[in-house]
Formats: C-alpha cells, sequence, structure tokens
C-alpha cells in the first residue's frame, strides 16, 4: 500500500524537481558546480583576501617560484601570483557573465519574437541570423577594437553581439513548438497583449533550454576574451585577465613556467568545470537530447 | 542539385556585398586616420597623402572605386608600408596560412573521426569514456594554452621538436598543426560520436548486420556515410575557426601568416590592410559554408527535397 502511495506522489513531481534529481546523481555536474561556486566567491571577496597589493612591485624579489610567501611564485616584477590571478579571475568571470547576459537578452528576444509572429518577419530574422552566423566573427571583433579603440564596455557589447546566434535559433525552435499548445490559445482568448504572451506564458516555458545554453556559452565567451587578451587586444594593463596573465606567462616559460602554468590552470579549470555542467544540465532537463 | 548550388550561390554574393559594405563604413569611422603617427606629419604632407590615397573624395566614390579595385584582385596599397600592397603581403601570407589550417583540418577529421567511430561502437564503455575525455581536454584547453604547453613539453624538455619556425627545420610544422587543429578533434569526435550512435540505431544498419556484414564494413562503409552530417555541417563554422585560431597559432610559433600581418594592421590601424584581409576571410568563410552546404545535400539525399523548393 504504501508503495502505492508513493509511486502516487512520484507522478506529480514537477519538471524541476525531476531535473534536480537526475543533476544530484550525476557527480561530476555536482562537482563542477562546487568549483564554479568557489571561484566566484573568490572573485567576490579578492579585495578581502588576497594575500598581497596588486601592483606593488618588488624588483628584489624578481620571478620568484612558488613558496610559503608566495604560494603561486611571483612574477618578473616580484608581484603575487596568486594575487593577480584572483584580480585576473575578476575580469574574466565578469566578461563571462556580463557578456553572456546581453547574448541572453537578444537572443531570447529575438527568438521569442520570430517564432511567436511568424511569418515574413520569422523569415527575416532568421535569414539576418544565418548570414551573421556565416560571418568571421573573431576577426569582427577585432576590427571593432581598432575602430572603437579597446576599452571594457565595447568588449562586453562585441562578445555578446556575435555570442546571441545560436540562442535566437534555439528559443524559436521552443517557441515554434509552443505556440499551438492551448495554454496560449487560452491566453489569446482572454485578451492579453502580445508582449504579455511572449514574456509571461512563453519565455518561461523555454526557460530549460536556455539555462542549458547560457551554461555552455559562458565558457564560450570567457575563451573568447582570453583569446582576445592574449592577443593583446583584450583587457589593456595594468588590468589583466587570465588571457594577457597567460599571455605574459608564454613569453618567460623557458624561465619561469609557473608564470604560464597557473593561469592556464585557473582558466582551464573553470572551462572544465563549465563545460561539465553544461552538460549535466542537458541530460538533467532534456533527457530526449543525448550528449551532442 | 544544380539547382541547390545555384540557390545558394545566389544567396552567398548579396552577403558578401553587404560584409564589404559594412566593413569599409566602420574602417571609415574609426577615429584617428592612418598617418596619425607618433611623429607629427606637417599639413601639407598629409594632404597630399590623403590626395594620393584619395581620401577626400565622397565615401560611396570610394567605396565603388575599392570595390571596382576588389573585382580586379587589387586590394590597393598598404598604408603603413607604401612600398608594398595589400595584395602582395596577401600573397606572401596566404600560402602559410592555408597550409597550416589544411594540416589542422586534416589533424581535426582524422583524429575527430576517428575518435567519434570508435566511441560510437562501444557506447558508455571504457572504449567510449576514454576518447570522449581526451575531446572534453581539446575543447577545455584553449590553443593559446595547449601551444605553450606543448612547445614546454616537446620543444625544450625533450627536444624532439624545434619550438618556433614554419619550413625552416624538419619537424617544425608538427607544432602547429596540432595545436590548432586539436580543439576541432575534439569537436567533431562528439559530433561524430552523436551522428554514428544515431545512425547505427537504424533500421538499415540492423538490416546490414543481418546480412552477415563484418562490423567494420557495416561501421565504415554503412554508417559512416549518414553518421558525419553533423560534422560536414560542422566544417564550415570550423573553418572560419581555424582561420581566426591561425592568429593565435602564428603568433606563438612565429609564422609568416596572414594572421601575424592581420594582427599588426590591428595595432598599426594600417587600414587598408585590414579592410582587405577582413574581407578575405569572409570570402573564405562563405565559400567553405558553402561548400559544406553542397556536401551535406549530396551526402544526405532527403535534404534534396527538403531544400528544393525553399529558398533557404
Amino acid at each position: 500500500m504504501n508503495d502505492l502511495a508513493n509511486m502516487h506522489y512520484e507522478k506529480g513531481r514537477s519538471l524541476w524537481q525531476d531535473a534536480f534529481s537526475r543533476l544530484k546523481n550525476n557527480r561530476l555536474a555536482l562537482l563542477s558546480f562546487a568549483v564554479l561556486l568557489l571561484m566566484v566567491l573568490l572573485a567576490l571577496l579578492t579585495p578581502w583576501i588576497a594575500p598581497y597589493s596588486y601592483e606593488e612591485q618588488n624588483l628584489n624579489l624578481g620571478a620568484s617560484p612558488p613558496s610559503m610567501a608566495h604560494w603561486l611564485g611571483t612574477d618578473v616584477f616580484g608581484r603575487d601570483q596568486l594575487t593577480r590571478i584572483l584580480y585576473g579571475s575578476r575580469i574574466s568571470l565578469m566578461v563571462g557573465f556580463i557578456a553572456t547576459s546581453v547574448a541572453l537578452c537578444i537572443g531570447v528576444l529575438w527568438g521569442t519574437i520570430a517564432g511567436y509572429v511568424g511569418g515574413r518577419l520569422d523569415a527575416f530574422m532568421m535569414r539576418f541570423v544565418d548570414i551573421l552566423y556565416a560571418l568571421p566573427f573573431t576577426i569582427f571583433i577585432i576590427l571593432l577594437t581598432v575602430v572603437f579603440g579597446r576599452s571594457l564596455l565595447l568588449l562586453f557589447l562585441a562578445i555578446g553581439a556575435v555570442e546571441w546566434l545560436t540562442m535566437a535559433r534555439i528559443v524559436r525552435g521552443q517557441v515554434l513548438s509552443l505556440k499551438h499548445q492551448e495554454f496560449i490559445e487560452a491566453a489569446v482568448a482572454m485578451g492579453f497583449s502580445r508582449w504579455r504572451i511572449m514574456l509571461r506564458h512563453l519565455a518561461p516555458n523555454v526557460i530549460g533550454p536556455i539555462i542549458i545554453y547560457t551554461t555552455l556559452t559562458i565558457p564560450s565567451v570567457i575563451l573568447l576574451e582570453s583569446f582576445l587578451s592574449f592577443l593583446g587586444l583584450g583587457i589593456q594593463p595594468p588590468q589583466s585577465s587570465w588571457g594577457s596573465l597567460i599571455s605574459y606567462g608564454v613569453e618567460t616559460m623557458e624561465e619561469y613556467p609557473w608564470l604560464l602554468i597557473f593561469p592556464a590552470l585557473s582558466l582551464s579549470l573553470t572551462l572544465f568545470a563549465l563545460n561539465f555542467l553544461g552538460d549535466g544540465l542537458r541530460d538533467a532537463l532534456d533527457p530526449r537530447v543525448s550528449k551532442d | 542539385m544544380l539547382r541547390i548550388i545555384l540557390q545558394r550561390l545566389f544567396t552567398a554574393i548579396p552577403v558578401l556585398f553587404l560584409v564589404i559594405l559594412v566593413t569599409f563604413v566602420l574602417i571609415r569611422l574609426a577615429p584617428g586616420g592612418p598617418f596619425d603617427a607618433e611623429r607629427a606629419v606637417p599639413a601639407e604632407v598629409l594632404e597630399n597623402l590623403n590626395k594620393r590615397y584619395k581620401l577626400n573624395d565622397p565615401l560611396p566614390v570610394q567605396f565603388f572605386d575599392y570595390l571596382s579595385n576588389l573585382l580586379r584582385g587589387d586590394f590597393g596599397p598598404s598604408f603603413k608600408y607604401p612600398s608594398r600592397t595589400v595584395t602582395e603581403i596577401i600573397n606572401a601570407g596566404m600560402p602559410v596560412t592555408l597550409e597550416l589550417s589544411v594540416y589542422a583540418l586534416l589533424v581535426a577529421v582524422i583524429f575527430g573521426i576517428g575518435a567519434g567511430v570508435i566511441a560510437a561502437m562501444r557506447p558508455n564503455t571504457l572504449q567510449d569514456y576514454v576518447p570522449m575525455s581526451l575531446a572534453m581536454l581539446g575543447i577545455c584547453l584553449p590553443s593559446f594554452v595547449l601551444g605553450p604547453l606543448l612547445i614546454l613539453f616537446f620543444a625544450i624538455g625533450l627536444e624532439w621538436l624545434p619550438v618556433s619556425g614554419w619550413g625552416e627545420s624538419p619537424g617544425d610544422k608538427i607544432l602547429p598543426a596540432i595545436t590548432l587543429g586539436a580543439g576541432y578533434a575534439a569537436y567533431i569526435a562528439r559530433l561524430s560520436r552523436g551522428g554514428m550512435l544515431e545512425t547505427l540505431a537504424q533500421d538499415y544498419i540492423r538490416t546490414a548486420r543481418a546480412k552477415g556484414l563484418a562490423e567494420w564494413r557495416v561501421v565504415f562503409v554503412h554508417a559512416l556515410r549518414g553518421g558525419l552530417g553533423p560534422v560536414v555541417s560542422f566544417a564550415g563554422p570550423a573553418v572560419a575557426g581555424l582561420l581566426s585560431g591561425s592568429f593565435v597559432v602564428e603568433t606563438i610559433y612565429q609564422i609568416p601568416g596572414l594572421g601575424r600581418f592581420y594582427l599588426q594592421g590591428a595595432f598599426n590601424r594600417d587600414y587598408t590592410m585590414i579592410l582587405g584581409m577582413t574581407i578575405l576571410f569572409a570570402f573564405f568563410i562563405i565559400v567553405c559554408n558553402l561548400l559544406a552546404d553542397i556536401v551535406q545535400v549530396w551526402l544526405n539525399p532527403r535534404l534534396r527535397s527538403l531544400h528544393g523548393g525553399k529558398t533557404a
């Protein structure tokens, strides 16, 4: 009898409870989530927990390997590397989150409108996305940095502006499949405005794929920023991100390999965690879709 | 088939035109002219320079001048190196970058498809986990991390291969090709695993097996053609990525390719150089997308009827 009662309750579980229970069994995804949480926490608390000052140079010390005083060693100016990596993580993660939010806003809005309104507007909007897909983005971003100068704000906007395309496609597909369901018809019958239906009724139902894809967009944004900073076109000194730290590290990697290894490790670890979490969320929220 | 090719061609040409227009306008919007050097140039000299490069003409005139020169394969003079034209620089750099990209693509396709097929043959076993974990590693190790690490181990540590250069000492092309290709090998491995898993579950594969064909024949002859669809559609974006990825690899290994020149152009504000190369890259990418589309339709005949009637 007891079993039967339990089964009855299980039928009533929401998508979210279901997803959460699946995610709970994915140890790799949970570990990734913990790593990310730690990273974000460290980045937020950096000004209080950083062991040394960010810019203070100690030329007598120079580049020193990891030691008790400087856990991750120091760079050629005698600056503590742990401190610099912590500050770098603030920039890298901030770019990751802000540029992804930009991409998220444009993509969701674009996809919802195209999918819901449909017809000619849809054809036009998606054709536009197709065209942008076929263009060399990285090269365009470099072009933009040449035209407008190298500023952090531009970096956010430029990266966000190129990363929204896949989001728009995914959201449009979802909206198309939801559009003709009864609850939308009901909302239309109740006389709600198009905007209200799009934002209040459609968007929440598309949230699963959006979350999955957002988790997977963040690493590609962080990667793009590091790529630009590595080339010297992203973050400018005295600020530094993981990409520019790696770029300095490469210059002196023969003599001081720790200056390359630790920033590279931080970046790769973050990318790993985000990708594993994204995969885990995909398996949890949308069990129909296998890994790729 | 011919109709599809023509259709794609007709959409590609306006896109290319649009790219040229947007790039041209953007470059002209840029603050600071190409002759704003560290040393102030006398006003008369500046005027002469502007005249020589026709910077005083109205913008539409400049644009159509540029366009008609482009059609003749003339990218104009470099603003920074007056003795060399952009066309010359492109001619010098392009073979190098193309060679590098082709090697990287070979690395990506051979290792990627190989790993994907091996993984898909026995899903959720060690034979699946090992290549797929390597693929995850490839995705999370960007080229600007992988490259220096490879140099550190194979060139400086073990001294097996040269640290940098291109075509100067034996084996100096191996590390750049791996550095550029690894990330794409990883993506291709994941895509081909997914595609193969889907195809291997189809009825016609069961039929092939029921006929008593050898497993390798089923996998490589019957399934591979269907399973590679996702990989082929990735090829277009992959080439775009390879070209921009070559910027980093060329910088790390000091290879005299297009990427190095493009970056120099970006730092020097060499407008014609950036303009010409952006257009060239866009052209490559559009052509590759076109080819990928065509190959995909050829591989999967069902798409022919799907796309035949539509403009998309």
